[in-house]
């Protein structure tokens, strides 16, 4: 660029500015405390209205008392003294959108935190949005691939519904929606990550698994760190969605992970309890509930006649010691289509992913399943639940009849065929695949050891002979006869090898 | 019991001593301060005082406006601005405080209340500077 086309440009942006006089509101600050102001004056200010600060900083009026207005401040609260002008804006919060956000990280205003330079946006969206209401709406019967074959088998996920991801620490909740993530290549989804409160060091790590992966050239990660002030907290899932709702509005399908809600919760309860709002109880306010609903609902599959598009939601919500019964995970499994639980005590039997078959639902069920799969899957999960019930009684003895031993036979290939490592998405024609072999019995007489060693090579080995079988799943999504019957040959012939 | 915002204790105070005499005025600020102090709420009467104000110029018609320049103002200007305010504001009289601030470069900032009209030079430069921001 040159000096002259600077020049140029300068003069003639200048030419274009013309500054408008307007009688302003302002208020002045009565006091600051932990990121939130007491403000006088502002006598004309709406809910949620964005107001700024004379260093820039921005804020946002939450309390509308008679003569103060208790205002959150989304930036450093210790350059705002007191007595300072406060200048209401008219609007409500709200952040830069644009088809460059994609690949970036930003903040909870949207803006970018990744050093990559700043992201050009010509358009705004208020954070705070009607859902989508229900003649906009339309039926979720789409899959969302997850490439974590338990999922898609038995608690498969639609576009456009919202999943809980449930579950206490270190139970593999942000692993499962990273692999979903990292499984959306050439799916047609943009996927948006909302990092609440979590470690920076955390956030880097997913950042970079994911840029290995090559999922940033779809992903736009949100972030608000747990060294950021709870407002930012408060803002990010609604920054998030509002991203998500940019995509969605030209048609596209969008898969937004909200990592965790409990924090978010727990945020909004210190601006809450700041504010000096009633608290309720686990101290949480009582509008707690409405803040996960007016933001979940906003997940959605919308209509052609409306644009088309959808946002998948899946929240994660931590739990401690597996208790589901607390306040906030309550409330958002009865929000939520469904939830997928995981367990502490499976996770350190092996049994990776962790996902408690028995407590886990989808509520969508098999109509965001494709007919292939649905016709393997069918019978899987009555197999694991069986397989559980009789394990108990499986202890006492071993003089079990043959049907019940098969059953347990059945049971335990089941759950060594569902493990799955990390970062390691399975597409859904070669899921489809290895849970035939399964359900039609052709894995009894393996050792159970060696089941993962056989699927692999089953795998590899139908891919390249059963062709047609799988461009008959991935094209029709269901088999005919002729595609059965190679996979069938190309299975016996496998297994015939295998040792 | 409903807690007393100063708000209404200002237009207590008011409604009050409204068409009162000079003796009877005496008598009833007695009682205001009495009040004031059995109620503990003597350490807010500047608060109070300084409503109690703006009602009594809400009610008179009257409004005070800050004016701040960056030069001191003509005195044509000076009516000009007070016709101009009287018709926003629909009031019978303007009271004008000036405030002298080299800072502003030029232009005058008026401020009514809570409401802030800023014609200075020195607004006009921090906008440019935003939308320049905001443009290139």
């Amino acid at each position: 660029m040159s000096t002259n086309y600077i020049v140029e440009n300068l003069k003639k942006e200048i030419d274009n500015f013309s500054s408008q006089i307007k009688a302003e509101k302002v208020g002045h600050v009565l006091e600051v405390f932990d990121g939130i102001a007491k403000v006088s004056g502002l006598s004309d200010i709406k809910s949620s209205e964005m107001v700024t600060f004379p260093n820039g900083e921005m804020g946002v009026a939450l309390n509308l008392e008679e003569d103060t207005v208790g205002v959150i401040i989304l930036d450093d609260f210790l350059k705002i003294k007191e007595g300072d002008e406060v200048k209401a804006t008219g609007k409500i919060l709200e952040v830069p959108v644009s088809d460059n956000i994609i690949g970036r990280v930003v903040n909870a205003l949207g803006v970018e935190i990744d050093g990559k330079g700043v992201i050009k946006a010509d358009k705004t969206y208020p954070i705070e949005k009607v859902a989508p209401g229900v003649i906009t709406r339309l039926s979720v019967d789409k899959p969302v691939a997850t490439g974590v074959k338990v999922i898609d088998a038995i608690i498969p996920i639609g576009r456009g519904q919202r999943e809980l991801i449930i579950g206490d620490r270190q139970t593999g909740k942000t692993a499962i929606a990273i692999d979903t993530i990292l499984n959306q290549k050439g799916q047609n989804m943009i996927c948006v990550y909302v990092s609440i409160g979590q470690k920076d060091s955390k956030l880097r790590k997913i950042q970079t698994r994911l840029e290995e992966g090559g999922a940033m050239a779809y992903t736009v990660i949100v972030s608000a760190g747990s060294s950021e002030p709870a407002p930012l907290s408060y803002i990010a899932p609604y920054t998030g969605v509002s991203i998500a709702e940019y995509f969605m509005d030209q048609g596209k399908d969008v898969l937004i992970i909200y990592d965790d809600l409990s924090k978010h919760a727990v945020a909004y309860r210190e601006i809450s309890l700041l504010l000096r709002r009633p608290p309720g109880r686990e101290a949480f306010p009582g509008d707690v509930f409405y803040l996960h609903s007016r933001l979940l609902e906003r997940a959605c599959r919308r209509n052609q006649e409306y644009g088309g598009g959808s946002i998948t939601a899946l929240p994660i919500v931590e739990t401690q010691a597996g208790d589901v019964t607390a306040y906030i995970p309550t409330n958002v499994i009865s929000i939520t289509d469904g939830q997928i639980f995981l367990e502490t005590d499976l996770f350190y039997k092996g049994i990776r992913p962790a996902v408690n078959v028995g407590l886990s639902v989808s509520r969508v069920g098999s109509k965001a399943q494709i007919k292939a799969m649905k016709k393997v899957a069918g019978t899987l999960k009555l197999d694991l639940a069986q397989y559980r019930e009789l394990e108990a009684f499986a202890q006492f003895g071993s003089d079990l009849d043959n049907a019940t031993k098969q059953q347990l036979e059945r049971g335990k290939r089941a759950v060594e065929v569902l493990k799955q490592p990390q970062y390691a998405p399975m597409a859904v024609e070669r899921q489809v695949a290895v849970l035939y072999a399964l359900t039609k019995g052709y894995m009894d007489d393996v050792p159970v050891d060696k089941i993962k060693e056989f699927e692999e090579g089953l795998i590899n080995y139908t891919e390249n002979k059963t062709k047609k079988f799988y461009k008959e799943v991935m094209e029709t999504s269901m088999w005919t006869d002729a595609g059965e019957a190679e996979l069938k040959k190309a299975i016996e012939e496998f297994k015939s090898n295998f040792s | 019991m409903a807690t007393l915002s100063n708000n209404d204790i200002a237009h207590a105070i008011y409604l009050v001593s409204k068409e009162k005499t000079h003796a009877e005025l005496h008598e009833v600020n007695n009682k205001v301060v009495r009040f004031l102090a059995r109620r503990r709420l003597l350490s807010k009467s500047p608060d109070i005082l300084e409503r109690l104000n703006k009602i009594i110029n809400h009610e008179a018609g009257r409004i005070v406006v800050k004016v701040q320049s960056a030069k001191k103002l003509k005195e044509e200007m000076k009516n000009e601005l007070i016709t101009f305010l009287k018709k926003r504001y629909k009031v019978k009289e303007v009271v004008l405080t000036e405030i002298l601030d080299e800072k502003l470069l030029g232009g005058i900032k008026i401020e009514i209340n809570d409401e802030i009209i800023d014609l200075t030079v020195k607004n006009k430069i921090k906008k440019l500077q935003e939308h320049l921001i905001r443009k290139i």
